[in-house]
């Protein structure tokens, strides 16, 4: 058996990933990354309107400070977030940026020759810093650069099957080289997981055909608690049809809600910030305005850009123009989007503190698998990415530390115990009968989640949708794998990974089902108030035989203590 | 009525299979608004779980699926299925690549060819807490090329790799342009001498396909042509000056 060995082995190959693979080499650790898809590949690439830190670049009537951006963010958040999680994010977010310039991104500018901020959702100064509207691809870009100049070994197109837990500790991962069909042990001193998201278990998501939640899945199989699982951001403006992002900057930039009786709406809603509401407020806005008739064709509203003309289009916006024109066949300079809300991101996931340690010593995460928690119940625009850079370089930081301090030879007799029971789980799987397609299920789920754990959520509803999923659950049985082989055998991957994205859907109708109030992203028609008496609290799942187990944690409470949430 | 099933003619490959190579024959009912990526998952799905290709974000941003669809180069993603439903569509994955399978390229020349470049930002000097300062003209310029995602198209409609297959390749020179024309990167003559040869600038034949087929409207023609002239311009000069050193 052949057994790999890495002072850090990093899983996933997006921002957070290759930030932490970045600082951990820089450390002087033995690193690699592995990654189910080429790293240029990684969703952040798709990531458009920008990310966030006080510079205080664009002019504005009062400074701008990382203060400001803090509470903004707690607000936004709906009183969920950790404060000290968030002041650290703000902080820090600043010099990240500077940094990511220093490395090669190309971020627009203003005509000081600074980088150029924008306003976002949610947010009380013009903060956002961009590369037109492709900022995801710009970072993504630049730190691949980085990871290539550093000469870090990437596994491409590996999959990471199992975490090894051994006396309580993350030793290891048992590793799948798709192309080869061999399932490789890697032991490495510390695991860090940046998988991203899991917006596939949902039929209408932003996310890119590979966000399955692996990540996630990986820890709380082995044992790891998951972290306020039923905050599932609905991002306010997909594209109708094919659900892709048309970025928040458009709305930055000056852009209209509109619905079919020509109205913007938005005035019923966040009166002040109207557009530019954090994303929870402005997304029902516009579900109860399809809901209530005022859609069109029932389906979606107007996203109007033509009154910001085409110069600024064609120079702030160009990516999402392309976008609309391949897939919508939508002019913006010229005609009205249409667009409806779609799942985009999941603010909650594997607990982490500032320095990406999960309660499972020598596991680390990072992004947005991972939950610190810095979005609590909503997030705002441009902190993803921030989070990306800020807790990736620390988790990097973090893993060097740990890896210099502890250091133990091969285990080969325990990654050789744990690569045969995997393979006698595989074995079980091959010889079934196979009376369902996989797809089916996976459809069903997808569906299932859409409609019935979406942006407004009831008791009954719910509990439909629980008895659901340990339907497909019982039914995920009968589904086979024929062929045995492992390589290119993506009947195995769909399997393996719906498994992962059924439970992890069973977390979120769960929590969502055990959290009686309306806070954030979360809307219970029948709890329509936040409950800070009972709810201000994070919610954590353990994985049983039964179904997940719930137990709760305080939230950390600094400078800002909750207060009603008007825009 | 329009028709609405979509006939897809597919050049498989599989190293184990004897022959390894053959095309098969699929169809799949399509729906309003279809892009053959949709599809060809829709068939991975249902009809054929070893049709093997790449894809991610289905949105033409991150540069996977790139193949040959009726002879065109293209993201699948980005190709609707409408214009497919004719007469049987014929998939073949990228020319000019090593087929790995099915639709599977080997993109490790690729990258290689890459990293000759060494393309990540040599930075000039500056202070840790500022950023540097860039007007949005210099910002623009570089700004074109580096929408390039890397996928590999611009490889498969370039004729210079037929003469020399060690050509560096449109997407890089692309990229080296974009470094060579930013103001916070120091290198100059790095970049002029590595690409001052026949694997580099001279060996582009200047057909203008790479422009045509970028599904990002990069033009790596263009970039190419201000290589050659500052290269001409930096050698006139020398000359000159040469010339007047003699007096």
């Amino acid at each position: 058996m052949e057994l790999f060995f890495y002072d850090i082995l990093i899983i996933g190959g997006g921002l957070a990933g290759l930030r932490a693979a970045v600082e951990a080499k820089k450390g002087g650790r033995e690193v690699a990354i592995l990654s189910k898809v080429h790293p240029l590949r990684s969703h952040s690439v798709a990531a458009q309107g920008g990310i966030n830190a006080a510079l205080d670049n664009a002019p504005a009537p009062m400074k701008d400070s990382w203060e400001n951006h803090a509470f903004d963010t707690i607000k936004g958040s709906d009183y969920l977030a950790d404060q000290d999680a968030v002041e650290v994010m703000c902080r820090e977010g600043i010099e990240r940026v500077i940094e990511m310039e220093h490395w090669g991104t190309l971020f627009s500018r203003t005509e000081e020759g600074k980088i150029a901020q924008r306003p976002f959702g949610g947010a009380g100064f013009p903060r956002t810093c961009y590369a037109a509207d492709r900022t995801g691809h710009n970072l993504l870009h630049t730190l691949y650069e980085q990871v290539m100049s550093l000469q870090i070994t990437v596994y491409e197109e590996w999959y990471a099957l199992s975490l090894v837990v051994e006396e309580g500790r993350c030793v290891g991962v048992l590793a799948l080289n798709f192309f080869q069909g061999k399932i490789i042990p890697i032991q490495a001193t510390c695991i860090l997981l940046a998988t991203g998201g899991y917006g596939r278990i949902y039929l209408r998501s932003t996310n890119a055909v590979i966000n399955t939640g692996n990540g996630c899945f990986l820890a709380y199989h082995a044992g790891v608690p998951l972290e306020d699982m039923e905050f599932v951001q609905f991002h306010p403006t997909s594209l109708y049809g094919t659900n892709i992002l048309i970025t928040e900057g458009a709305r930055g930039e000056g852009g209209f809600l509109i619905n079919a009786e020509g109205k913007r709406f938005m005035e019923q809603y966040a009166p002040h910030l109207m557009e530019l509401g954090p994303r929870d407020i402005v997304a029902r806005a516009i579900q109860t305005e399809i809901n209530e008739g005022r859609g069109v064709e029932g389906e979606f509203v107007y996203l109007d850009l033509r009154h910001l003309g085409r110069a600024k289009i064609m120079d702030r916006l160009p990516g999402i123009r392309q976008i609309a024109i391949d897939f919508a066949g939508v002019d913006p300079i010229l005609k009205p989007l249409p667009i409806q809300p779609a799942q985009h991101y999941s603010m909650g996931g594997i607990p982490t503190n500032v320095d990406g340690e999960t309660p499972l010593p020598g596991l680390f995460a990072a992004g947005e698998c991972a939950c610190v928690s810095v979005h609590g119940a909503n997030r705002l625009g441009g902190n993803s990415l921030l989070e990306t850079v800020v807790f990736g370089a620390r988790a990097g930081r973090k893993v060097c530390q740990k890896a210099k301090i502890r250091k133990s030879g091969p285990h080969h007799t325990l990654f050789q115990e744990h690569l045969r029971a995997f393979q006698s789980e595989l074995v079980e799987i091959f010889e079934r009968k196979a009376t369902e397609p996989c797809f089916q299920l996976r459809e069903e789920m997808k569906s299932l989640m859409t409609y019935q754990v979406g942006m407004f959520r009831k008791e009954s509803q719910l509990k439909m949708a629980r008895e659901r999923i340990i339907e497909l659950k019982k039914r995920l049985l009968n589904v086979g794998v024929k062929q045995r082989d492992l390589a290119f055998n993506y009947e195995f991957i769909q399997y393996w990974e719906l498994e992962g994205m059924l439970h992890l859907a069973d977390v979120i109708v769960e929590g969502a089902l055990a959290r009686k109030e309306s806070r954030g992203s979360h809307f219970r028609t029948d709890y329509p108030h936040r409950d800070d008496a009972h709810w201000l609290r994070h919610t954590l799942a353990y994985k049983t035989p039964e179904g997940p187990r719930f137990d709760y944690k305080e939230v950390t409470i600094t400078s800002y203590p909750p207060k009603e949430r008007t825009y | 009525m329009r028709p609405t099933l979509l006939i897809l003619r597919i050049k498989r490959f599989q190293k184990e299979k004897n022959p390894p190579g053959w095309i098969e024959t699929f169809q799949v009912e399509t729906r309003k608004g279809m892009n053959l990526l949709e599809a060809l998952l829709r068939l991975q799905d249902e009809q054929d779980g070893t049709l093997a290709f790449r894809y991610a974000c289905r949105g033409a941003v991150s540069g996977s699926c790139a193949m040959k669809v009726n002879g065109e180069l293209v993201l699948a993603c980005r190709t609707h299925v409408e214009d497919l439903l004719e007469r049987p569509a014929l998939i073949e994955p990228l020319p000019s690549f090593l087929v790995i399978r099915d639709l599977i390229v080997d993109m490790s020349t690729f990258f290689n060819h890459y990293r000759k470049i060494e393309p990540y930002l040599h930075g000039k000097p500056v202070s840790p807490q500022t950023e540097y300062i860039m007007n949005e003209d210099e910002r623009r310029e570089i700004n074109t090329y580096i929408q390039c995602i890397l996928c590999g198209i611009c490889f498969g409609s370039c004729p210079a790799f037929e003469k020399d297959p060690i050509f560096i390749g449109p997407a890089m020179l692309a990229k080296a342009y974009r470094f060579l024309t930013d103001p916070r990167d120091q290198r100059d003559e790095e970049i002029l001498k590595a690409v001052n040869n026949q694997q580099g600038v001279w060996g582009c034949k200047t057909v203008f396909n790479c422009v045509k087929v970028c599904p990002k409207e990069v033009p790596p023609t263009h970039a190419i042509i201000k290589i050659r002239r500052k290269l001409l311009r930096d050698e006139f000069a020398s000359i000159v000056s040469r010339l007047f050193s003699l007096y």
